[in-house]
């Protein structure tokens, strides 16, 4: 071989093992790196930050837009009046982004905000487990809050998440101008529910409920609605944890007897955007939605709208959305003050304004929630507050979930096919 | 001995070049390989969470409904799974892009204001993709599409309706809707290429007596071909690669209709974090592409 030949490629593998040697050497600067924040100690109290220190952004991420983004910037506007040293910056992530974007941060060691919203729990309790997430047992008190609230975020005795607001899913939702304009009333059997949408059909000339889309937990609510109805709240606990699957005939039976002859009848339109359809809805193209309670806070005048549960449903649908800190922030005990704040004074501040939504904190009274939210708070009062079955159980299976039910609105002769899918792909854990 | 100096000399300034080569391109594609065989790529971080090393993500993935579903295959129906998906994609827009872009650009070379027309057609590839598949799921719709709106008027009312829900209709829409997002980029080089043949050939042509049909098919076609070469190498690899459009418009449903390799490969990464089966699908991607870029690179090296 001719000695040019050679020194070129003694060149190339030298080149090849500098580029590997500093490849590895990045990495292993990383896996440092997260050893190295994995074992910050946890603060258990969060000191007042001292007036002499320079002022300090953090940087906030959340959900909403629009008028419930409004809502939500009263809370914080409160915060930067109580803690003028603090500014905040809100960023909007959908939940499902926000569940793709921050792991492949969290691993490299950086977070997209400081305190994080998400009403996703089985995502907070697996990034909390990965040990991306400081653990908030002990920043509040656990007893003040409604029952529960802090199950799906708890793993080990640590807590991951602070519950912020609650939302319910309580029932269909309509004008009630729109009634009143037709005679209509609320109906009170199953019988009268048919016979109310069979005159809804004929008023409108098409389907009376609009059904509601976007990356498909609209579809899913209303499903969950009919299975706590025809199943009873046990049946969607069991489908929860897996201890009744899609296809054993209880479950079965809802769809097959009540879901499915709805959607053939054509009483459910085509799964539009869930926001166009809450116009759509408004204006009077459809007659009722189902949909939760911050659509109080989205339509024009809320004291025109009401809701009703399908007759004898005894279960309500609650959630909250998750108030997180990742271990990657850089103001932690700035952070950790004002995901407490708003997991307490914050709510208060939050259940007053137009957001549609209760406070979870105990010691925030009825009083001070915005007046159309206490006539829906007394009204699911007798109800069973249950979990969101796709929001607890998660993962690849959620979006699963969504997916073959916006199939099933489309085709419902395939119901065979959605209800085996969701069956054999049910995380075996 | 000054010559050999002279080639080392001029070797010597490809080093860091190749040094960034191996960083950015050669280790994350090593690095993709052997965590798809649950081998860690970066010591220290188990990315891996403990899976034994060996081949059974392929075995997953070549397994899943999600990259081919016998049922639907066998019915005929949708989903058929992500590689069929992507077979049927390249199947139905390759030639028409290809047949839409020669025709196209050979319009418009001889009308006026072609330009100008040009420069419309080439908006879709100025749109980010994003984008586009928001364009094409409004484009589609019931109420709002241009495409529903069309039906209406040419007395097609019945068959109006949202086509990106409906499991059959999904992946066409899409496949339609990249058509239109793609024909910029076919007529642009096409034009370029038209605008490479001597027009006396045409001329002579013209003066034989030769129609328009002889003229494109014997002069423009054949003239064309190392443009058709590469018109259908980056078409397949879009093809293959596509992602965005489907996630912005259907996320790859209904029942996963219109679910793609690329969607695929994300959704292991981002939704299931399983980094080694996301980098599965990646190598799946990799070894299907490679030959489309293999033959491309032989035929334009080799001057065809």
């Amino acid at each position: 071989m001719k000695p040019e030949v050679i020194k070129l490629i003694a060149a190339i593998i030298i080149a090849l093992v500098i580029g590997i040697g500093i490849g590895y050497a990045a990495g292993m600067g990383a896996a440092i790196t997260v050893t190295t924040t994995v074992t910050i100690t946890t603060p258990v109290t969060t000191p007042s930050p001292s007036p002499v220190k320079p002022p300090v952004t953090l940087i906030v991420v959340g959900p909403w837009a629009g008028a419930e983004m409004e809502a939500f910037m009263e809370a914080l506007k409160a915060f930067e009046k109580e803690y003028p040293n603090i500014k905040v910056e809100y960023r909007i992530y959908r939940a499902e982004d926000l569940a793709s974007i921050a792991p492949p941060q969290f691993e490299a060691g950086m977070a997209p905000g400081d305190v994080i919203f998400t009403a996703w729990g089985w995502w907070v309790k697996k990034m909390g487990e990965q040990g991306h997430l400081y653990d908030l047992s002990g920043q509040v008190n656990t007893e003040e809050y409604v029952k529960g609230i802090f199950d799906p975020v708890t793993s080990e005795d640590k807590i991951y998440g602070l519950p912020f607001t609650a939302w319910a899913k309580p029932g269909f939702w309509y004008r009630k101008s729109f009634f009143q304009k037709y005679g209509l009333k609320p109906p009170e059997s199953w019988d009268e529910f048919l016979s109310l949408l069979d005159k809804l059909k004929d008023i409108l000339g098409g389907p009376p409920i609009v059904t509601g889309n976007g990356v498909g937990w609209p579809i899913s609510d209303v499903t969950e609605h009919f299975i706590i109805t025809f199943g009873g709240p046990e049946l969607q606990l069991k489908l929860i944890n897996g201890e009744v699957m899609f296809t054993d005939p209880e479950a079965r039976k809802v769809f097959e007897d009540y879901l499915v002859p709805l959607i053939k009848n054509g009483y459910f339109s085509e799964p539009i955007e869930w926001t166009r359809a809450l116009e759509l809805w408004w204006r009077g193209d459809y007659a009722i939605y189902f949909m939760g309670t911050w659509i109080t806070g989205m339509v024009e005048d809320p004291e025109d709208i009401s809701s009703f549960p399908l007759p004898g449903c005894k279960g309500v649908v609650m959630g909250t959305d998750y108030i997180i800190v990742p271990k990657y922030t850089k103001h932690p005990e700035e952070a950790l003050l004002l995901a407490k704040w708003l997991a307490t004074e914050g709510q208060r501040v939050h259940a007053g304004t137009k957001a549609g939504k209760f406070a979870t904190w105990l010691k925030v009274g009825i009083e001070d929630h915005w007046a159309p939210m206490q006539s829906v708070f007394m009204k699911l009062k007798e109800m069973v507050p249950m979990p969101d079955l796709d929001d607890t159980v998660g993962g690849d299976w959620q979006k699963l979930f969504w997916d073959q039910l916006k199939l099933l609105w489309v085709e419902p002769d395939k119901l065979d096919e959605v209800l085996n899918t969701l069956a054999e792909n049910f995380p075996k854990e | 001995m000054k010559a050999r100096g002279s080639i080392l000399s001029k070797f010597s300034f490809l080093i860091p070049s190749f040094i960034l080569i191996i960083i950015f391109v050669i280790y994350p594609i090593v690095a993709t390989i052997i965590l798809s065989f649950n081998i860690n790529p970066v010591p220290g971080i188990d990315i891996t969470k403990g899976k034994p090393i060996g081949a059974e993500n392929y075995y997953e993935v070549l397994l899943s409904f999600k990259f081919i579903n016998r049922h639907g295959l066998e019915t005929l129906s949708f989903p058929m799974g992500a590689i069929i998906h992507n077979i049927i994609w390249i199947a139905l827009h390759l030639p028409l892009t290809i047949i839409l872009g020669l025709l196209l650009a050979t319009l418009f070379q001889h009308v006026k204001g072609g330009s100008i027309i040009r420069s419309f057609i080439f908006l879709g590839m100025v749109i980010p993709m994003i984008v586009g598949g928001l364009l094409i799921q409004f484009s589609f719709d019931k109420d709002l599409g241009v495409v529903n709106l069309f039906l209406k008027i040419t007395g097609l009312e019945w068959a109006a309706r949202s086509w990106t829900i409906y499991p059959n209709t999904a992946l066409f829409s899409l496949i339609l809707g990249s058509v239109w997002l793609w024909t910029g980029f076919t007529v642009t080089i096409y034009s370029a290429g038209l605008a490479s043949i001597p027009k006396e050939t045409i001329e002579a042509a013209v003066v034989d007596g030769a129609d328009f049909k002889t003229i494109l098919f014997k002069i423009i076609v054949p003239q064309l071909k190392p443009v058709t070469i590469t018109v259908i190498a980056m078409t397949i690899l879009w093809d293959l690669k596509i992602f965005d459009i489907v996630y912005a418009s259907t996320l790859g449903g209904p029942g996963g209709a219109s679910m793609v390799l690329a969607l695929l490969m994300y959704d292991y990464f981002a939704r299931v974090q399983n980094y080694p089966m996301a980098a599965t699908v990646a190598t799946i991607l990799t070894i299907v592409i490679l030959p489309v870029v293999v033959i491309w690179v032989r035929m334009i090296t080799r001057g065809k």
